[in-house]
């Protein structure tokens, strides 16, 4: 394999007639070393990066997308793969480093081919021919899921997880991401997931293992208890503000003028009782539990409104963000209430319970037993120290868009490299039949898809040769979903060691001129294809 | 900048290290960490004095304490400095003793790794090993607190002191401390609580050590506004105010405009005349010692003199949140009810057998006597310096927690090594029961443990590997015949003999063991994981003096 070598940097003149050669090809070199700072981090072995930053604030991920976002790569065509691997993010959220690692093995491809003098254009054209076929290749090695089969799913999601730090916990982590997608989706109908409608909460503290999934809502807002209000109600109707419970301030260049005593006493009882009157109207319609919404023009709530409130027995929650009104309004059946007018019965939600839980971190509210709740779940992910768990959270993030990847298309993969090994080897079958320059190409980008059994076996230590060689002679017998187990470092039938992967369709949208429909790897071709071309249209 | 375009790792503005060399450099500074506190392990480990960069001096012997002060700038340092911290919070002893785990089971994997083991087998087997421990030992080595009896939380107070300062009167401090945390006991349904909080610890400069009283009820650290109230008061009526008593203030945009002088002396008179109400309303129901958060006008205090009561300001809004729950007092922010009008009555009143304003040393203290509840305690601590009262403090909270603990929990296991090394010999055993891998990991996972037994024997200068040897040998023999007697021997560190941990009363709270076990292994796994460091240069501004230096 070519792949691997490092190709020597030619000089960076713009003065002589080498400029486009040159350019083109520090372009290619420059976007491929970006693809070699991640490949360590693919698959089980895949070991994790550890990033400063200029303020010195570290972070520890496997995370492709994470890691590419946060080092800062100089170049521009580094900054595409960076690009890359975020529009995968978005679009399956899991596969970032395998995009990149593929997209880096296409551009090596890409560069050996214009070493033969093949001209730019006709590279890039069979590129995306031989990525059509493979794309056929790839439906036909699917195989179909349910999603009410949950051990599937299971599966899948461990298999995501198993690269990363929590792998130890993928059997805590797994079934959460699965429930968590489940409850929110209606398995007949449904073919996408709203991520927003899991409210992922994150604790220091305690070991991952005490993470856990809340039907209900957390909150990181404290309740309020500077009046001695309440600090745990059954059968709680919760209104939702987002008007402030403060006196009423006059305009900057209005003042209220007091001309005697009597006035000012006058003004004091006026204030309380403008804030008696509005909480007074809160509490006629039977609620019990108020979240407010943070203000930036006007104490939310003041210490005399808290005052009262506690009096009437209503438990304050302050500090409620503007984009969590839509989480919670949907979770409670509320409804978000913008003026004391229109504080009315119909706009409470209900639940069973609203209590706060202690941790060694500061408190959070846990409101649970909704009544007919609307499709959300809250997961509260705990750990021992804050690295770990900011990665726990972009695993888990990972693993629920392997779940929504199978919502959207309700197709398997085998994993363990076996479908790259599946297509690298039709593709070559097929190339049989094309004839010149396209025929090189062809061979060139089965050759190049490679990459992903060569790294996860180089990353766990293993002959990556034999590896390669070996599935590949296993391929030609027929034997499609055979592939690398890494933890067993031996190759197996992937669905019967359940390292299964999904089959995802991403929208045409970004793909480029096709209107077949694709997986996280059409999405991966596509878009390196479409780096390729850009980079040599803009010469 | 013009370097970072060309090809290579060059391509960001930054350093990449991987792969043996990240991992060398988180080991190093792992190490320096856990280095640092090493030698205040156990019975015999010494203090450390710490001076930070303003000159404030620290003398300690705990773990969180010491690493919290210490600036480090390697982030797997700062990792360990978290794990230290993290257990300060969760159990409030074992400090050390965690951080000296995660360092070994980090040295140990590096070996491994050097050997050719992949990190990801180590961190299979370091999991299995750290779940076989839990498991043995809530199986084999815990016992429960009703079996064993009272004595049993005097001894674990006690082992916790055994390595602080107050070691040598631990006898009467953990008299003192369990008295305290039994005192405050709250009864819950899920089993009782002991909320350390409420154990109020004051510190007053003089005397010795032994002079130290137990308080029931609390002492507050401030004083009567003035002179002219009372230095005591029986039956006292208490009010808790979180506003001040001073002159009524408009808000900002509210103006005061007057054409006659005289409506200016009545609106003054009406801005102190508020106050002064809401002081009369308050001593007319009865109350006569008010404290606040805020302050108190001078010219109100009168008021409180010619009324015999006593008011404090300036008090610690923590402070009242105890002496609320002590009295039954709830906290005011307000006097406004419903009507709109202000108002005071008895419920807001909490009561106190006394109130006394007590010499102590050369402070005063507001000491409140069986209070409504008589759920709160304080301690008063006397020493001869301030560094050593500050210890002493710190050593007295980490009993308190222990203490706590083990009531909460109910459930203790022997100490001195014993656990360490029992779950040693388990583990080597059990790892050889493994065809895998991860065989290699869970032995070295067996072998670090023993890093706490080694480092007590070598703090106590003892032959420590003579001594491990016996301790190990003992446990040998305690697994092989099932002995439960000798499942609990330990170290003596004074007389450089084993001994068994739980006759001679060295003991520890079940949850402290498994919560640092489960510590260090998650936080030697974050490291393991790491085989690339990427660190970039500071922003732009810094961008001449990066260039400066990797000129130099």
């Amino acid at each position: 394999m070519s792949v691997l070598q490092k190709k020597p940097q030619t000089k960076k003149t713009f003065e002589t007639s080498e400029k486009h050669k040159d350019v083109r090809m520090s372009n290619l070199i420059n976007a491929k070393s970006v693809s070699d700072i991640v490949r360590t981090s693919l698959g089980p072995r895949g070991m994790d990066k550890m990033i400063q930053d200029g303020k010195g604030e570290v972070l520890v991920s496997n995370d492709g997308a994470t890691i590419l976002s946060k080092i800062k790569i100089v170049h521009p065509a580094g900054r595409m793969m960076v690009d890359l691997s975020n529009s995968q993010d978005v679009n399956a959220g899991d596969g970032t480093t395998t995009v990149v690692v593929i997209c880096g093995s296409l551009l090596q491809a890409a560069i050996d081919l214009l070493d033969k003098e093949i001209h730019p254009m006709k590279i890039s054209e069979s590129f995306r021919k031989a990525e059509i076929e493979g794309q056929k290749y790839l439906k036909e090695m699917a195989k179909p899921v349910k999603l009410i089969d949950n051990d599937s799913l299971l599966k899948a999601a461990e298999t995501s997880l198993s690269s990363k730090m929590v792998s130890q916990f993928s059997n805590i982590i797994g079934p959460i991401a699965v429930d968590a997608v489940m409850k929110i989706t209606n398995p007949e109908v449904d073919t996408n997931v709203d991520l927003k409608n899991i409210r992922i909460i994150k604790k220091f503290g305690k070991t991952l293992e005490e993470s856990k999934l809340v039907d209900g809502i957390l909150f990181y807002q404290k309740i309020m208890h500077n009046a001695g209000g309440p600090s745990k109600i059954e059968n709680a109707k919760i209104g939702l503000i987002q008007f402030q419970l403060s006196p009423p301030k006059t305009n900057m260049d209005m003042k209220l003028v007091i001309t005697d005593y009597n006035k000012m006493d006058r003004m004091l009882r006026d204030e309380r009782r403008y804030l008696i009157r509005m909480c007074k109207k809160i509490k006629d319609t039977g609620c019990n539990v108020l979240l407010i919404q943070k203000s930036i023009l006007r104490d939310a709530v003041t210490n005399m409104a808290l005052h009262i409130l506690a009096k009437l027995k209503i438990m304050v929650i302050k500090d409620i963000e503007r984009d969590e009104i839509e989480f919670i309004s949907k979770t409670l059946n509320c409804k978000p209430i913008a003026s004391i007018e229109g504080f009315v019965k119909e706009k409470l939600g209900s639940a069973g319970l609203v209590q706060e839980i202690g941790t060694s971190d500061g408190k959070l509210v846990q409101i649970t037993d909704v009544p007919n709740k609307g499709k959300t779940v809250s997961v509260l992910i705990r750990g021992s120290n804050e690295l770990l768990l900011d990665e726990a959270e972009r695993s888990l993030h990972d693993a629920l868009c392997v779940i929504r990847s199978l919502v959207k298309k309700k197709f398997l993969l085998p994993g363990g490299g076996a479908p790259e090994i599946e297509v690298s080897y039709r593709l070559r079958e097929w190339a049989e039949t094309l004839k010149g320059e396209e025929k090189m190409c062809v061979i060139k980008y089965a050759e190049a898809l490679e990459i992903i059994p060569y790294t996860l076996s180089e990353n766990a230590g293993l002959r990556s040769i034999n590896v390669v060689t070996e599935l590949y002679n296993e391929h030609k017998k027929g034997n499609k979903t055979m592939g690398l187990n890494v933890k067993k470092g031996a190759i197996s039938d992937m669905w019967k060691d359940s390292v299964i992967q999904p089959f995802l369709v991403s929208s045409s949208a970004l793909s480029l001129a096709t209107e077949l429909t694709g997986g996280v790897r059409y999405f991966t071709i596509n878009f390196s294809l479409f780096i390729i071309i850009i980079i040599i249209f803009n010469q | 900048m013009k370097s970072q375009f060309v090809a290579g790792t060059a391509i960001i503005a930054g350093e990449r290290d991987s792969g043996i060399r990240v991992r060398q450099n988180n080991l190093h500074a792992v190490m320096a960490v856990a280095n640092v506190i090493r030698s205040s392990l156990g019975p015999q480990g010494l203090d450390k004095l710490l001076v930070d960069d303003i000159g404030e001096v620290l003398i300690t012997n705990d773990g969180a304490t010491i690493l919290d002060q210490l600036d480090v700038q390697h982030p797997a340092g700062k990792l360990i400095i978290q794990l230290a911290g993290l257990q300060d919070r969760e159990v409030g002893d074992g400090t050390t003793s965690v951080v000296l785990i995660a360092a070994e089971l980090l040295k140990g994997a590096y070996d491994l790794i050097v050997k050719g083991v992949h990190p990801t087998n180590i961190i299979t087997g370091y999991r299995t090993a750290s779940k076989q421990a839990v498991k043995f030992i809530k199986e084999n080595l815990s016992k429960s607190v009703e079996d064993l009896g009272k004595e049993v939380i005097l001894n674990c107070a006690k082992t916790s002191m055994s390595s602080k300062i107050i070691g040598m009167q631990s006898d009467f401090f953990a008299k003192m401390v369990v008295e305290a945390v039994t005192a405050v006991k709250i009864e819950g349904k899920k089993g009782n609580k002991y909320p350390i909080s409420s154990v109020n610890i004051l510190k007053s400069h003089g005397k010795s050590l032994k002079e130290s009283i137990l308080l029931n009820g609390f002492a507050l650290n401030c004083t009567r506004a003035s002179q002219g109230m009372p230095r005591a008061i029986e039956n006292a009526k208490v009010v808790l105010l979180d506003f001040s008593l001073n002159k009524q203030k408009m808000g900002l945009s509210v103006h005061v405009q007057v054409e006659d002088p005289d409506e200016l002396e009545k609106i003054r008179q009406r801005e102190s005349d508020i106050p002064k109400e809401r002081i009369e309303m308050m001593l007319k129901a009865g109350a006569n010692v008010i404290l606040t958060t805020g302050s108190i006008a001078t010219e109100c205090l009168k008021y409180f003199e010619r009324a015999g009561a006593i008011g404090v300001r300036h008090c610690n809004r923590s402070d009242l949140v105890q002496l609320s729950k002590a009295t039954g007092a709830p906290i005011l922010i307000s006097l406004a009810d419903l009507e709109g009008e202000e108002s005071f009555d008895e419920s807001m009143i909490g009561t106190a057998d006394s109130v006394v304003q007590e010499f102590v040393s050369d402070q005063e203290l507001l000491v409140f006597r069986k209070c409504k509840t008589s759920k709160s305690r304080s301690i008063i601590l006397r020493g001869p310096n301030r560094f050593m009262l500050d210890e002493v403090h710190r050593s007295m909270h980490d009993a308190i927690c222990v203490v706590s603990k083990t009531l909460e929990s109910n459930y203790v296991v022997p100490g001195a090594g014993a656990v360490e090394t029992s779950l040693s010999i388990y583990l080597e055993k059990f790892s050889k029961t493994l065809e895998s891998k991860e065989q290699l990991a869970i032995a070295q996972f067996a072998e670090s443990l023993l890093v706490i037994p080694k480092t007590l024997a070598v703090n106590g200068a003892c032959d420590s590997i003579e001594l491990v040897s016996n301790l190990r040998a003992s446990h040998n023999t305690a697994q092989k015949e099932n002995n439960k007697e000798l499942m609990f021997t330990g170290l003596n560190l004074d007389k450089h003999k084993v001994r068994n941990s739980l006759k001679d009363g060295v003991l520890e709270p079940l949850i402290s063991k498994v919560k640092m076990f489960k510590f260090a292994t998650e936080a030697a796994v974050t490291i393991l994981r790491i085989d690339e460091m990427v660190k970039l240069y500071p922003e732009q501004q810094q961008e001449g003096e990066e260039q400066q230096e990797r000129m130099m």
